[in-house]
């Protein structure tokens, strides 16, 4: 229903005038990327939305560096990409179409997504394993990693996400996604996003991440470690899904409760582990 | 603030609150097929096509979609018939209450525009934000399968 708190809709045409807007405003201005949110969770004290979508942000290319997601390109831009379908095996297509409904995916962005920052967020975890970086403008433009951008959140004013950047040196790799919902259109009770690869029989460059904890999703780096190097078979899949059920920050909240987010973690690593094992041995 | 609609082939301009959907503009300009049903973006009852896209009308502040092109279900059919789709409903039995029609048929055009022979797997993934409370989405899914059918071999064009 109606934001009747909104007074006002700027259209900025420059990252610079877009900045300037919230700057000026601070609390009281909210940036508009797809808008789901932002019709479903803006508080009161907003009075201000500060439009994007006139900043030419939604291309997806690829280069030799990798690839480059555009901060106001959907879900569904990205899914029907030729370029996110080459990239990793088509993995975060994969993801994407987990996310919500296609009409949903119609609007939603990423750069929405990465704002929101949501801890049940399907496409936080994939971002985490494939190492984004994100191109970001808070006055200049600057660098920063996903992981450092979500743990830096709330300290200031979230930047404009103007690109999601992800390396070219990751598509040997497979990846693997699995999530557990009460139905197929709520959000999950957990998700976990693994990408990984094994050469000679052992596991090279895993990278697992697990969100709705029910927190906001983190790489499992103690895991991780634990895999590279080590003989890629069933004993040691059940040994690091056991070890991602310790690792995670599991707590009750309304959807589930701690200790059966732990179970779900177990079962869902060892699911995506096993899914990227009889891939690359298959 | 004031902005411009081409809605179902016709220019408008609307004057519209700053946080009002679209869903609510358009029914206020007597668009009325387009159904509010949960109001946040769950049941997508309000779906209509936005450039081209199905999106839920009440996850879409109007004020952002200044200049777009919108298709609601009462821009399907022509003077002279109904859509291929709205007659496939009607054939299969796809309409009870009707309440999720408007939706579930602009989600089907969305997908026939671009996926003339989709699979059922895809219709039934086209159509997985239109919740419908009276079937089992069995006739929704044949009747889009026949429409896709007969715009295939009748040569309807999809775009109204």
């Amino acid at each position: 229903m109606a934001l009747h708190q909104i007074q006002s809709m700027i259209r900025p045409s420059t990252l610079k005038e877009a900045w300037k807007a919230k700057a000026e405003q601070c609390e009281s201005a909210r940036f508009l990327g797809g808008g789901i949110d932002v019709v479903l969770y803006t508080p009161s004290s907003v009075t201000t939305l500060i439009d994007l979508a006139g900043l030419g942000l939604s291309d997806v290319r690829e280069d030799v560096s990798g690839l480059m997601i555009g901060g106001t390109t959907t879900m569904t831009e990205a899914i029907e990409s030729a370029a996110v379908k080459a990239y990793a095996g088509a993995f975060l297509i994969r993801v994407l179409k987990e996310v919500a409904s296609p009409l949903q995916r119609n609007a939603a962005t990423f750069g929405g997504t990465l704002g929101s920052a949501h801890p049940w967020s399907d496409v936080i975890p994939a971002l985490l394993v494939l190492d984004a970086e994100l191109d970001v403008y808070d006055g200049s433009d600057r660098a920063i990693g996903l992981e450092a951008y979500l743990e830096g959140r709330g300290n200031d004013v979230a930047p404009i996400i103007c690109a999601i950047r992800l390396p070219g040196e990751l598509r040997p790799a497979r990846g693997a996604f699995a999530t557990f919902t009460r139905t197929a259109f709520d959000v999950g009770l957990l998700n976990v996003a693994c990408v990984g690869s094994i050469d000679g029989g052992a596991w090279k460059d895993v990278r697992i991440a697990v969100g709705g904890t029910p927190g906001l999703a983190a790489r499992l780096r103690g895991v991780e470690k634990g895999l590279v190097g080590s003989a890629a078979d069933d004993a040691l899949i059940e040994e690091a899904s056991a070890a991602a059920a310790d690792a995670i920050d599991a707590r009750d909240d309304l959807r589930a409760s701690g200790e059966y987010r732990r179970i779900l973690a177990r079962t869902l690593v060892g699911r995506c582990l096993a899914e990227i094992s009889e891939g690359s041995t298959g | 603030m004031t902005i411009m609609l081409r809605i179902n082939g016709v220019s408008r301009t609307v004057d519209v609150a700053a946080g009002e959907t679209l869903l609510e503009v358009l029914r206020r300009e007597g668009f009325v097929g387009v159904k509010c049903g949960c109001g946040t973006g769950d049941c997508g009852a309000c779906a209509v096509l936005l450039n081209g896209r199905a999106v839920n009308s009440c996850l879409t502040l109007a004020g952002k979609v200044d200049g777009a092109e919108i298709l609601t279900v009462e821009g399907l059919a022509s003077v002279e018939r109904l859509h291929p789709l709205q007659e496939a409903f009607l054939d299969e039995g796809a309409v009870q209450c009707g309440y999720c029609t408007p939706g579930m048929l602009m989600s089907g055009i969305d997908l026939l525009t671009r996926n003339p022979n989709p699979s059922e797997d895809e219709i039934r993934e086209a159509i997985s934000g239109n919740l419908c409370r009276c079937t089992g989405y069995v006739k929704q899914v044949r009747a889009i399968q026949s429409a896709a059918e007969r715009m295939r071999s009748g040569g309807d064009d999809c775009a109204t």
